[in-house]
């Protein structure tokens, strides 16, 4: 294969893999704090729709961004009341978020007057770096040639990786995930940790939402981000709940949603609809493999991942 | 220490009339919020909500429409309620509902012109049926003798058939395509001779089918020793276990039920109001529609048909709402905040809150503040 359509295809994979970085990440400090939250297709939507509407009222991409992260994490506060203090059944609520998010994201984008579907985009994020070391051959496109933005999810997962396993805070998650009577008994608010990271993890989505709205499409749509935040609970399994693996993961699932871009720049022509399905194929095909018999419990899920913590049954 | 003034108590079974008020609060709440987002969105939340009532159910042709729109919604709803009853995450109602369109416009087509109705009609129907048992598959296999968690898989799925009707109609010259549509691609109609009967306006016998089989899965899960036998594995698959039910044949009978009710949904509109697999009308979020029915319905089958009626109503009305300048995503935003009412009043069935001196004595006392 040629050197540059290589490298074309790893750049287009890290494009469409970031905002699953954002939102897989997210989802793993929800998870770890025992939370399953299958609400993240809902706030990334709310997250992208607010994040556009933001810049087009503004003018300025950063504004955006915030708008985008207030949004994700103020709607994932209905699954934190739902599952946290309600106590209900956590697939229900993350769905009936995903369900309101969708709806909620189709009517703001369509309500407005002019309305955001069909509004140009004011502003993007383009590459912080221009001609220098960017255009070094390789390391250059694929290190130093992307927008703040992708910088910024390299962060995250940084961030999250150091957080989970080398802080007494990350180890207090943890233990609220495995074990959150024995947190609870050793001093540790059970509550409040498991709304912080909903509402971390609902930040998160929002953001990788954002991508789309702001860099990726740019534009707003209803359904824009097709099925990210699917793949995006699917890929929390695949990375195994680690922050670096999901962000391999999540560019493996970048490069598979691109796979049509890539055959373009190889001029082999192929039906746009087939090659769709090739990133939720290779989900399923995580899912046999990773989740199938006793391969399950190595995976390492957090033990108390979608029980409900009652301080009085234990 | 401080007096809580109120604490919560979790009942046993929850009285009639708090199972029935709180769906009606849910869609009272949601309609709240729904006037508060339009309020601000510049919109009078009484004309909009008077718009819609009154182009769901003011007029014969209003209520055939609505009717036509519930059709679907009491076939995936019903998928999603004995599937959730048994905690089997059937969340690709939505995909097996387009294969089960996809099935019944295939067979539709292939069997042609010459072939007698009475033969053709239950042949695309049933077909359907048979397609979403086996989308449901896909899934319900490896969930059942591997123990895939199905969540993902299904939800996968939903997006793999809808790719897959796309590209049979819009993506290449397939069967499915008609062959007269050069410019803009539409499905092949299926011989007349396989499309159900209307009675009332548009409607077509097909609502019959639709609530038949609710009516079905009420008395296979109250009436029956496999219902029976379905609701322990439900409430608890150790249990059923022991008592010598055998849990994956259990699982894999409700999984594929599920399949093939949503399945029924897309043959009833293949062979009924649409008439060819139509993937403009068919991708319409039909079988995520159902999770919110089946939740309002607090997975009671019976219940799905007057709670799909209130759905389909919404549906119906949503396209009336832009002639008056306000976006049909209205609609979706109200179903998606009634299910968020609907999941969070689950907890008011089952608990109790009240003052600390109402507690019965009886039950263990659990001393959680709730305000």
């Amino acid at each position: 294969m040629n050197d540059s359509v290589l490298i074309l295809t790893i750049f287009a994979a890290i494009g469409l893999g970031t905002p699953l970085v954002f939102a897989t990440v997210g989802e793993i400090l929800t998870e770890r704090s025992g939370v399953l939250n299958l609400g993240v297709q809902g706030m990334m939507l709310v997250g992208a729709v607010a994040g556009f509407w933001a810049t087009f009222k503004t003018g300025n991409v950063f504004l955006g961004v915030i708008a985008a992260i207030v949004a994700g994490a103020a709607i994932s506060l209905i699954h934190g009341f739902s599952s946290v203090t309600l106590r209900v059944s956590q697939i229900v609520s993350g769905l009936a978020l995903t369900i309101f998010g969708t709806g909620l994201s189709e009517f703001i984008g369509r309500a407005g007057t002019p309305a955001l579907v069909g509004s140009p985009s004011r502003a993007t994020f383009s590459p912080i770096l221009e001609g220098g070391i960017a255009d070094w051959p390789i390391v250059g496109p694929l290190i130093f040639g992307h927008d703040v933005l992708v910088y910024l999810s390299w962060l995250v997962v940084a961030g999250a990786s150091y957080y989970l396993f080398h802080t007494k805070l990350g180890l207090s998650l943890r233990a609220v995930g495995e074990d959150p009577a024995s947190a609870d008994a050793a001093g540790v608010n059970v509550t409040r940790y498991r709304y912080a990271h909903v509402v971390l993890g609902g930040a998160l989505s929002g953001l990788g939402g954002a991508y789309f709205s702001l860099v990726l499409v740019p534009s707003w749509q209803d359904d824009l981000i097709g099925g990210a935040g699917w793949i995006a609970i699917a890929l929390v399994i695949v990375a195994s709940w680690r922050p670096w693996r999901a962000l391999f993961a999540a560019y493996l699932f970048g490069a598979a949603g691109r796979v049509n871009f890539t055959l373009q720049t190889l001029e082999i022509s192929a039906p746009s609809n087939l090659l769709a399905m090739i990133p939720f194929v290779l989900a399923i095909v995580a899912m046999l493999v990773l989740t199938s018999g006793k391969r399950a419990r190595l995976l390492g899920a957090p033990a108390a991942l979608g029980v409900p913590y009652a301080r009085e049954q234990r | 220490m401080t007096t809580r003034r109120f604490v919560v108590q979790p009942r046993g079974l929850a009285p009639l009339r708090v199972t029935l008020l709180v769906p009606l609060l849910s869609v009272l709440a949601a309609l709240l919020v729904g006037a508060l987002f339009l309020a601000l969105t510049g919109n009078s939340p009484w004309s909009v909500y008077s718009k819609m009532v009154d182009t769901a159910f003011g007029s014969s042709r209003g209520v055939s429409e609505t009717l036509i729109s519930a059709t679907p919604l009491i076939l995936t709803g019903v998928a999603a309620a004995v599937a959730f009853k048994m905690l089997v995450w059937n969340i690709g109602g939505e995909g097996q509902l387009l294969f089960g369109a996809i099935s019944a416009a295939g067979v539709g087509i292939w069997l042609g012109d010459g072939t007698p109705a009475a033969l053709a009609m239950p042949a695309v129907i049933l077909a359907g049926a048979a397609g979403g048992a086996v989308w449901a598959s896909f899934a319900a296999v490896p969930r059942v003798y591997l123990g895939t968690n199905e969540i993902i898989t299904t939800l996968m799925l939903n997006f793999i058939a809808l790719n897959l009707m796309n590209y049979l109609v819009l993506g290449s010259f397939s069967p499915w395509r008609d062959p007269e549509s050069t410019q803009f691609p539409q499905g092949r109609p299926i011989p007349e001779g396989a499309r159900i009967p209307e009675f009332f306006n548009r409607l077509d016998y097909g609502i019959f089918v639709a609530v038949g089989v609710a009516i079905l899965a009420w008395v296979l899960i109250v009436r029956t020793r496999w219902g029976f036998e379905v609701r322990v594995v439900g409430d608890s698959a150790e249990a059923a276990r022991y008592s010598g039910i055998k849990v994956p044949r259990k699982i894999l009978g409700v999984f594929l039920f599920s399949g093939a009710a949503a399945g029924l949904a897309g043959s009833l509109l293949v062979a009924g109001i649409l008439g060819k697999m139509d993937p403009r009308s068919l991708d319409l979020g039909l079988g995520f529609t159902g999770i919110i029915v089946a939740a309002l319905a607090r997975l009671n089958p019976l219940a799905v048909i007057p709670v799909a009626v209130l759905m389909g109503a919404l549906n119906n009305a949503g396209p009336a709402l832009q002639s008056i300048g306000v976006p049909s995503a209205t609609v979706r935003m109200l179903q998606g905040a009634i299910l968020v009412f609907a999941v969070a009043g689950e907890f008011f069935i089952a608990n109790r809150v009240v003052r600390p001196e109402k507690l019965v004595a009886t039950t263990p006392a659990t001393g959680d503040a709730a305000a």
